[in-house]
């Protein structure tokens, strides 16, 4: 049985438009989600900016009441057993907020392992491995408002770890975050997982998915369009060629002449300073003159071609749905 | 136990937070003090201590309320600004007594206003502070904090669920001053505002801590003040679970 | 011309409704019909329980006054939001004119006071049984657009001191406070000290407030004219005084990079 499963989630919005006569939208921005992962995996659920990971993460440990499916974690419902999730997970997410700013880092672990239920004898021992852990030692003191942002994330991190929850939600927890200190965290998330924990990470980040991650699932406009291990999604394009044309002023006409083309995987204009990059992925056939044929009208300039890499794979998967 | 641990260290936090906030301490002290003293100019025409100590004590209570009605509302508001909403929703702990504690923080700022407004009554316009019952007094003071505090923390569950409810609970800080007889004897009010006064803890709040001063039985009010204290929050630990499986539904747990 | 012109209204009136944020019902509601009237009755209740003034007094008083709350909150919300969406900076950028901008912007804000002050007299009014006759409706409309143009100068200040700040909401609510103490609101103005009437004088509704109470008690507007200038005048005043320090402001933001974050 999977540690967190997911069946057919999905998850609508009722947003309303305009000021005197207001018309509600309905968004649905998880359209039936299905995944499983397995103890002490980490599973990565890739995706670009609006593509439904924080909807489906704040589904998986109960702070969003889904529209539609079902999901368990650890073997109980998130809708009708909320408690009993709660009390095995933890949640990280990134960003500036989630911590209170005018109290130290200290006094912040305090208050939410009140909130988490550690028993108090284990209180003042756990914060102080965390804090270890984590690399937080002896800046414990100071007010939150003056860390830095890599700071904060790893204050957040020893945050959902204060109960030793046995699965971990971890939603973009590099965003923001400098080279540096994003390396250092994600040492730290592998470490979790080495210790015997299950994670769920979400990123929009291509190679921190790829390095980090068991398996991943590539999420786009709410709906699952890949999963597997990286080197199954990379084996999807190692047989393709990457083609990069780039023109100056061409119409759209001429790109979808180009996408109807027999061999061609996908299409994709890239701005690039006075010029657009032409950016097409084929099935590893030599097109490169059929493309330059039905680019006539446009001015061409430099022409390459490539091996695809992981993240083309990903920009493939996302853009065609 | 552990529920106690988590009221009275979450109240603690709170309180420490509220109070590195200088400008915020500033205006909860400031604020009841301009219709403190616009109230004591008024009295005063009238050349009677006796009603002027009881403005007086019922002018240093206003502190109280405007620090609960005002805040109790939007400190929501700012813990979800703040992110931390949703790690007090996703938390195991029990929703209700982790607002509460925040609720009784709130109200405890405003004995600062009560301690300046009593002074200002008494260095500014002469207004002797005579304690008939000095210990009654000093119990009377914390019932009617956390009494008010359990008040303000029904008032935050409702809150949990609408983002503009902090308009209402500033519209909320007028009327409580009048119905509940802090500057004005209920006597004077219209005969239907009586029992709207007697489900509010404040009324018995402010008349337990005027018959202690002034001279009477206290403990009456005291123990309607303790009960009504008591039923907010049950209602309030009721009203959370619905109201929050509802945010859950809505979204409106989060600002994006 | 016509440019400013446009700068002026549309730009006023399109800001006021993507920062003010204050059109729903929720929040105009309680804000702008309930609290007036409760704080009517408050201080009528007191009045009549230390046996002062009439009821009139305290309507006219208290609605008046609470004008000034949507003037100087409004302004300086409006520079705060500007300030935090960061469009504050791109706005002094621009090459429109400062007048036509702060002014546009004033408009609005003016109207809200001034529907704020009609519904808080008329609400009371209706409540206490106060009468008011009907020959004094016009000129008593023109008093609270007035004294909404003096409180909305007022609140420039108050905004140019909350870009400084960083919380305006203190000062906006200081500032209310100090109106409803200084101004004759409940109190009249020959039984304060001598240095807070001094104050009150100097301050936007004091006039008004007196013009008002005249043209209830049966006053003609030629009779009021000269209170009602005062008040005009007085409000003109707070409104330079505003655009200057703003302008100082601006001129010291660029030396010191304060006016993102002050």
């Amino acid at each position: 049985m999977g540690v967190i499963e997911a069946q057919e989630l999905r998850r609508t919005y009722k947003t309303s438009t305009g000021t005197f006569r207001r018309k509600s939208l309905e968004v649905e921005a998880v359209r039936g989600v299905t995944f499983a992962v397995e103890p002490g995996e980490l599973f990565g659920l890739l995706g670009p900016n609006g593509a439904g990971k924080t909807t489906t993460i704040k589904m998986l440990i109960t702070l969003l009441i889904p529209t539609g499916g079902t999901a368990r974690v650890l073997g109980y419902d998130v809708v009708k057993d909320a408690r009993e999730v709660r009390r095995r997970i933890g949640y990280v997410f990134g960003g500036e907020r989630g911590l209170y700013d005018r109290l130290s880092g200290l006094d912040n672990l305090r208050y939410f392992a009140e909130l988490y239920a550690v028993p108090p004898r284990e209180m003042r021992a756990r914060i102080g491995e965390l804090l270890e852990l984590v690399g937080l030692n002896g800046r414990e003191n100071e007010r939150v408002e003056g860390y830095s942002r890599g700071m904060r994330q790893r204050l957040h991190i020893a945050r959902g770890l204060l109960h030793d929850p046995p699965v971990v939600f971890l939603d973009e927890p590099t965003i923001g975050v400098d080279p540096v200190g994003a390396r250092e965290l994600r040492a730290t998330i592998a470490q979790l997982v080495a210790g015997g924990k299950t994670v769920l990470l979400t990123t929009h980040y291509m190679f921190e998915a790829d390095q980090l991650c068991d398996r991943i699932a590539v999420i786009s406009k709410g709906e699952i369009v890949a999963e597997g291990t990286p080197a199954d999604l990379k084996a999807n394009v190692t047989d393709g060629r990457v083609v990069e044309i780039e023109v100056f002023g061409i119409e759209d006409a001429a790109v979808e002449r180009v996408r109807t083309l027999d061999g061609v995987r996908s299409v994709n204009v890239e701005p690039r300073e006075q010029a657009q990059v032409l950016v097409v992925q084929t099935d590893g056939r030599e097109l490169t003159h059929a493309l330059l044929g039905h680019l006539d009208g446009a001015q061409v300039g430099r022409v390459s071609a490539r091996e695809p890499t992981l993240e083309d794979a990903y920009v493939a998967l996302v853009s065609e749905s | 136990m552990r529920n106690a641990r988590l009221v009275f260290f979450g109240w603690f936090l709170n309180l420490k937070m509220m109070m590195r906030s200088a400008f915020n301490g500033v205006l909860s002290v400031v604020w009841p003090m301009f219709f403190a003293t616009t109230a004591f100019f008024m009295y005063r025409a009238g050349h009677d201590q006796h009603t002027l100590l009881f403005a007086s004590l019922g002018a240093s209570v206003m502190g109280i309320w405007s620090a609960t009605s005002t805040s109790a509302s939007s400190v929501l508001q700012r813990e979800r600004r703040h992110g931390t909403l949703e790690l007090m929703a996703a938390a195991p702990a029990n929703f209700a007594l982790v607002l509460l504690p925040i609720s009784v923080a709130m109200t405890t700022v405003g004995l600062y206003s009560m301690i300046a407004t009593l002074l200002w009554g008494h260095f500014v316009f002469g207004i002797e502070m005579h304690l008939v019952h000095p210990l009654l007094f000093v119990l009377a003071v914390p019932v009617t904090i956390a009494s008010v505090g359990a008040l303000g923390f029904l008032l935050s569950v409702a809150c949990v669920r609408y983002r503009s409810a902090w308009a209402l609970g500033n519209a909320l800080e007028y009327p409580v001053w009048l119905i509940c007889g802090f500057l004005v004897p209920l006597a004077l009010l219209p005969a239907w505002v009586g029992p709207l006064s007697w489900i509010l803890a404040p009324t018995f709040g402010v008349r337990a801590i005027r018959e202690a001063a002034l001279g009477g039985s206290p403990l009456g009010d005291l123990l309607a003040a303790a009960g009504l204290g008591a039923a907010y929050f049950a209602t309030g630990v009721a009203l959370a679970e619905v109201v929050l499986r509802s945010a859950r539904r809505t979204a409106a747990l989060a600002l994006s | 011309m016509s440019w400013s012109l446009r700068v002026f209204f549309v730009g006023g009136l399109l800001s006021y409704r993507a920062l003010f944020n204050w059109l729903t019902p929720w929040i105009l509601i309680p804000t702008f019909l309930v609290a007036p009237i409760f704080q009517i009755l408050l201080f009528a209740y007191i009045g009549r329980s230390a046996h002062l003034q009439s009821d009139e007094f305290y309507v006219v008083g208290n609605a008046l006054q609470y004008t000034s709350l949507p003037c100087l909150f409004a302004m300086a919300n409006m520079l705060a939001d500007e300030r935090w969406s960061q469009t504050l900076g791109i706005l002094l950028s621009s090459p429109a004119s400062r007048l036509a901008l702060f002014l546009g912007r004033s408009l609005p804000v003016v109207l809200n006071g001034a529907l704020v002050g009609a519904f808080g007299f008329v609400a009371g009014s209706l409540l206490l049984h106060v009468h008011i006759p009907a020959s004094a409706f016009a000129p008593l409309a023109l008093v609270i657009v007035v004294t909404a143009v003096s409180c909305t100068g007022l609140g420039l200040v108050n905004g140019a001191i909350g870009l400084r700040v960083r919380e305006s909401a203190v000062s906006s609510n200081i500032l209310f406070g100090v109106l409803l103490v200084v101004c004759g609101v409940n109190v009249p103005l020959d039984e304060l000290p001598g240095w807070l009437e001094a104050i009150g004088r100097g301050l936007p509704l004091t006039h008004g407030i007196q013009a008002a109470r005249e043209l209830t008690d049966g006053a003609r507007l030629g009779d009021v004219w000269s209170l009602v200038a005062t008040e005009a005048f007085i409000g003109v005043v707070w409104g330079v005084l505003g655009c200057v320090l703003l302008r100082v402001l601006e001129v010291e933001s660029r030396r010191r990079a304060t006016l993102e974050t002050a």
